[in-house]
């Protein structure tokens, strides 16, 4: 009884979640400058076509309740609309970029926090030179992601997945170490260490348990770093992915592929923030 | 929290020491030695100069002001807005705290860039570079908030059931008071999040400039002068590139280590 | 517990080695003998029809058979699926004799009536052809096949350029259009990745010969890698993956001239153009006393005078441009007029005209006769350096005749808004990309009623005496049939333009362009496609 209600409580958020975020990825989007141009209506040659082709679109996005059926339909007949740059089924063009996108986040994900949680339980434990470990996170953040890439061009080594990962990590090691470092020095665990109780023991037995709930925040935190890292990555480095279709979507205002987008990482946001919740409800309850 | 005094000295001998580059007679931002490209260190040009011939060290040091003093306060803003949402949502009855979850997801989820595109065109295009830098540190901060905000919150849930604090609440505390002891534990979610906006906002100010927003020319930006850094055909040109980043790696460093902790 | 520290920091190196190796995306395996070059998008299209971007066009240009060819480097236009073609003397009618023994890619035969389906699907209104517009009024072209291998079309009016027109439009199989599979040019697409690779292969039954008899094209295919960011287009150019870059920035093309010496080639200055203007639109929602000044000939001329065309030249592109004071480059020798006289840069006479035309000083900001202090912006695209970079020069150019200039960059939907639709900006810096020699193809950037006519977009009559005139000298170049008489107008609207400055020219940028030594056969020319727009003799060194 207490599960399908759980379940009936997050079917509806996400529900109302995603009816949220249509509405206002619509709206923005409608209502943004450009909607209804086209750099190509500077062109000699192809700005009479362009114009009638805008023409078109106006009629159709006359009302945004009216476009916003039309998105509903588009997702009801199971093809998400069809894009307005390319004249084919969003769907069409999301498909084959799943796989590229969720293995590139995967792969990144699991590689920033091997790099942070390493470098945190490292830096927690060493009694001085804590500044010296936090200078190459900071470097990190401090380079933006185009000069990474560049860099990542320059030296012939490297790529999406590492430049990801190294972001992901170098935000995920500030508030790790800060995390570890205080779990480190609670009482308990100061006897532990005098006592000389083996480092993996303490680390399984007395730190992750206490950090838990914020482990599981900070796993949510990190997925929303990755998702807003995708766009400039996947552009960068010429990844056939969703953030380059979201970037190329976005430029073009194309609507339905953009919507689409925007809903898979939307999901993606709130089922992150459920699975961290768990543990959290679970104690409450 | 205790702080270190050493480094905010030195953060404060920065600061007056960008201020005497400004303010010195002849020195000029905006001014292009249409001669000396790109040169290299001289007595007239410390640090060389740049693509457009002005001085690297004045930009840098008018930059340092200008994109700091943007940066922390944006950031400062949205750590305490992630704070206040997160923490009140942590002790608040459960319905309003799922509702604030809900907008914090949404609000993570849309395509904010659009928004921006409108805060553009609702601007003058004449509002002059400060204004419009100073409409986009807002907005920035103003978008920062939802993803700390769920960690506070988070983490807040968490202190709700530590054992001083169902003591707190058994011996009748109010909830404002309750809030009141618990911002001090969230301090390792809300310090990193700090640290971590500067940067990513004095970037974000640069990303900004490809929608009209941010510091326009002829303004320094530090984030700009950053973006530098991705065009290969300069970095082989001249090694001053490096030193708007090192400097901004020299002031987190120092901001890291004002705090004590633990 | 020291070695565990130890050890750790040794996992993270570990890590960080794997990570490095994960390397980014690298282009296919290139096929034999197979030329190799980067596009910036995806083809919005492979109906060779319905193009309506340039990397659809690239596409185009390469797999499409064409009766006529433009020959970029002699501005001629010349036969290839036709033998020969005729222009009868009142420019009515044309007639083509398709060569013997045509042939489609797959196989099947290539005869009068595919080229009649090809050229009737063009104009017709269903089809939205881009191209059916140069046909000024494609509801009434004819087109008939009296016989299997010729072809005649009659035109309502005579058009001038007509035979490049002919140059856009592909022959395709009547009744199956294939979207390029089936095609009568050098290539057809074999592969297309979404976001990755076009694939192209060889037509094995082209009709073009060499001089020598052998087959062409010469390469094997061509592969056109996806490829948005510009520095990941010069490395794959250094790894040897990509052949050509067209278009190089001035500062990587001096980069590659460091590393790579050999492969990079400045063809001088280009048919482009880049220039700013006034917004001078009556209906433009902008204050009243500014509108004055933009439409005030002083104000342009005094602006112009004021901007160091030589600066933009030297410190934007590197040495890389010319200054410019006309929209015919000097590298369009047929029609770039070289008695055109400008008015030349001259801050002080800048300062004096104004202060003529009732302007004066305040301190060392200018403030007009009603006393409102000259400030404006100057809007650009966001995400071009070099313009960026020019506005900002003028930003100071003009300080020092005291007007106070703002510079906005803005996306390129947001900008063409502001410029086609609601009028709301003061200037703007932006290029003019020419596509042919013939200035006809300005016709509707200069005819007062064409919506691209930026200053003040689709006047109902000439707003003013000289735009007027300009109506007039265009429509007489674009009906005469005697040269010297289009040469004549065309001469006269340079003149006016460069005395009235609606648009302010500042420089045509150098054509930059980057050639792999591997390939031969290139002759880079500065019309577009100026690389390989003789495809079918490039090859790569070594291949059959």
């Amino acid at each position: 009884m207490k599960l399908t209600f759980s379940l009936l409580r997050s079917l509806a958020r996400a529900l109302a979640l995603v009816m949220l975020v249509m509405i206002g990825s619509t709206l923005l989007v409608r209502l943004a400058p450009g909607y209804l141009s086209d750099a190509r209506e500077m062109d000699a040659r192809y700005g009479n076509t362009v114009r009638a082709e805008l023409a078109e679109e106006g009629a159709r996005s006359r009302s945004v309740p009216q476009m916003f059926a039309q998105e509903i339909k588009g997702w009801l007949h199971g093809d998400a609309g069809v894009s307005r740059q390319f004249g084919v089924p969003a769907a069409e063009l999301i498909e084959p970029r799943l796989a590229v996108t969720g293995g590139l986040l995967l792969r990144s994900l699991l590689l920033g926090w091997g790099f942070a949680l390493t470098a945190a339980l490292v830096a927690a434990t060493r009694r001085r030179a804590r500044l010296l470990w936090q200078a190459p996170a900071t470097l990190l953040l401090a380079i933006p992601t185009a000069a990474m890439a560049t860099l990542c061009l320059l030296a012939g080594s490297g790529g999406p997945v590492l430049v990801m990962a190294l972001l992901i990590a170098a935000r995920d090691f500030k508030f790790l170490s800060r995390m570890l470092r205080r779990a480190w020095l609670e009482p308990h665990l100061l006897q532990a260490r005098a006592q000389g109780i083996r480092m993996r023991r303490m680390l399984t037995m007395y730190i992750a348990p206490a950090l838990g709930a914020q482990l599981a925040a900070l796993a949510g935190l990190s997925l929303v770093t990755a998702l807003s890292a995708l766009v400039p990555v996947e552009v960068l480095f010429d990844v056939p992915g969703l953030g380059s279709l979201a970037w190329n979507a976005a430029m073009n205002r194309d609507l339905p592929v953009l919507l689409a987008v925007t809903l898979l990482m939307a999901l993606a946001v709130t089922s992150s923030g459920m699975l961290g919740g768990q543990t959290t409800q679970g104690e409450r309850a | 929290m205790r702080i270190r005094l050493a480094p905010v000295w030195l953060l404060v001998a920065l600061a007056l020491g960008a201020s005497v580059m400004v303010a010195l007679p002849g020195a000029s931002y905006a001014h292009q030695d249409r001669e000396h490209l790109l040169a290299e260190a001289s007595l007239q040009h410390p640090a060389g100069t740049d693509a457009m011939g002005r001085d690297r060290l004045v930009r840098v040091s008018a930059a340092l002001l200008l994109s700091l003093a943007g940066a922390m306060a944006a950031s400062v803003l949205t750590t305490a807005a992630a704070a206040v949402i997160g923490g009140a949502a942590a002790f608040a009855p459960r319905g309003v705290a799922w509702l604030v979850m809900v907008v914090c997801d949404v609000f993570l989820a849309l395509p904010w860039l659009f928004l921006l595109m409108m805060v553009r065109s609702a601007l003058p295009l004449q509002a002059s570079p400060a204004h419009s830098a100073v409409v986009t540190f807002l907005v920035l901060a103003a978008l920062g908030w939802p993803a700390c905000a769920r960690a506070v919150y988070r983490g807040g849930l968490e202190l709700k059931c530590a054992g001083w604090m169902l003591q707190a609440r058994a011996s009748g505390l109010r909830r404002i008071q309750l809030v009141r002891q618990a911002l001090p534990n969230l301090l390792p979610l809300l310090l990193p999040q700090f640290l971590v906006c500067v940067p990513a906002f004095v970037i974000a100010e640069a990303n900004l400039g490809a929608l009209g927003l941010g510091i326009g020319e002829p303004l320094p930006s530090w984030g700009g002068m950053l973006l530098e850094l991705d065009n290969s055909a300069l970095l082989f040109r001249t090694q001053w590139v490096y030193f708007p980043v090192a400097l901004l790696i020299l002031v987190l460093l120092l901001l890291e280590a004002i705090p004590v902790e633990a | 517990m020291r070695m565990r520290r130890d050890l750790a920091g040794f996992l993270l190196a570990i890590l960080v080695a794997a990570a490095a190796k994960n390397c980014a995306a690298q282009a296919a395996a290139r096929l034999p003998g197979e030329l190799a070059w980067t596009i910036g998008y995806d083809p919005k299209t492979f109906d060779p029809a319905k193009v309506d971007d340039v990397d659809s066009e690239t596409v185009r240009y390469l797999t499409a058979g064409v009766l006529l060819r433009y020959n970029r480097l002699t501005q001629a236009v010349e036969p290839r699926l036709a033998e020969s073609w005729s222009l009868s003397p009142d420019g009515k009618t044309m007639t083509f004799h398709l060569r013997a023994g045509l042939k489609f890619s797959d196989g099947s035969a290539l005869t009068s009536r595919d080229v009649v389906w090809s050229i009737r699907r063009v104009l017709l209104p269903a089809t939205a052809a881009p191209v059916a517009d140069e046909f000024v009024a494609p509801a009434g072209v004819r087109v008939d096949a009296p016989d299997a291998s010729t072809v005649i079309v009659h035109l309502p009016q005579r058009v001038v350029g007509i035979g490049k027109v002919f140059d856009e439009i592909a022959i395709e199989p009547a009744e199956r259009p294939s979207e390029g599979r089936v095609t009568s040019g050098p290539f057809f697409v074999a592969d297309y990745q979404r976001s990755q690779s076009v694939r192209l292969r060889r037509n094995p039954y082209y009709a073009l010969r060499d001089a020598s008899g052998a087959a062409l094209p010469r390469a094997s295919g061509v592969r056109l890698d996806i490829v948005e960011n510009p520095e990941q287009q010069i490395r794959l150019f250094q790894r040897g993956e990509s052949d050509l870059i067209d278009r190089l920035p001035p500062d990587i093309y001096e980069l590659l001239r460091q590393k790579a010496p050999g492969t990079v080639r400045d063809l001088g200055p280009s048919l482009n153009t880049e220039q700013m203007w006034f917004n001078q639109a009556p209906a433009s929602p902008l204050p009243s006393w500014e509108k004055t000044w933009f439409q005030s000939q002083v104000f342009r001329v005094a602006v112009s005078q004021a901007i160091h065309r030589d600066d933009i030249a030297r410190v934007v592109y590197l040495g890389h441009a010319t200054p410019a004071y006309s929209f015919v480059s000097p590298a369009n020798r047929a029609w770039y007029d070289r008695a055109l006289t400008a008015p030349r840069t001259d801050a002080a006479a800048a300062r004096a005209s104004l202060q003529r035309a009732g302007f004066r000083y305040q301190g060392t900001q200018l403030i007009d006769a009603a006393g409102h202090p000259v400030k404006f912006s100057i809007l650009t695209n966001a995400g071009n350096d070099e313009r960026l970079k020019m506005a900002t020069l003028i930003q100071q150019d003009l300080a020092a005749v005291g007007m106070q200039v703002n510079v906005v960059t803005l996306d390129f939907p947001a900008l063409i808004e502001r410029l086609m639709h609601t009028q709301d900006y003061e200037a703007c810096l932006l290029g003019l990309e020419n596509v042919d020699a013939d200035p006809n193809e300005m016709m509707n950037v200069w005819r007062s009623s064409s919506p691209n006519h930026q200053w003040n977009p689709s006047e109902k009559t000439p707003a003013t005496a000289w735009e007027a005139e300009i109506d007039k000298e265009m429509d007489l170049q674009a009906t005469s049939t005697k040269d010297a008489v289009r040469k004549t107008a065309v001469d006269r609207v340079q003149q006016i333009v460069a005395e009235e400055e609606p648009f302010i020219y500042l420089v045509y940028p150098n054509a930059l362009v980057a050639i792999s030594p591997r390939v031969e056969g290139a002759q880079p020319a500065v019309i577009e496609p100026g690389l390989w727009w003789n495809i079918e003799d490039l090859r790569l060194r070594g291949a059959r």
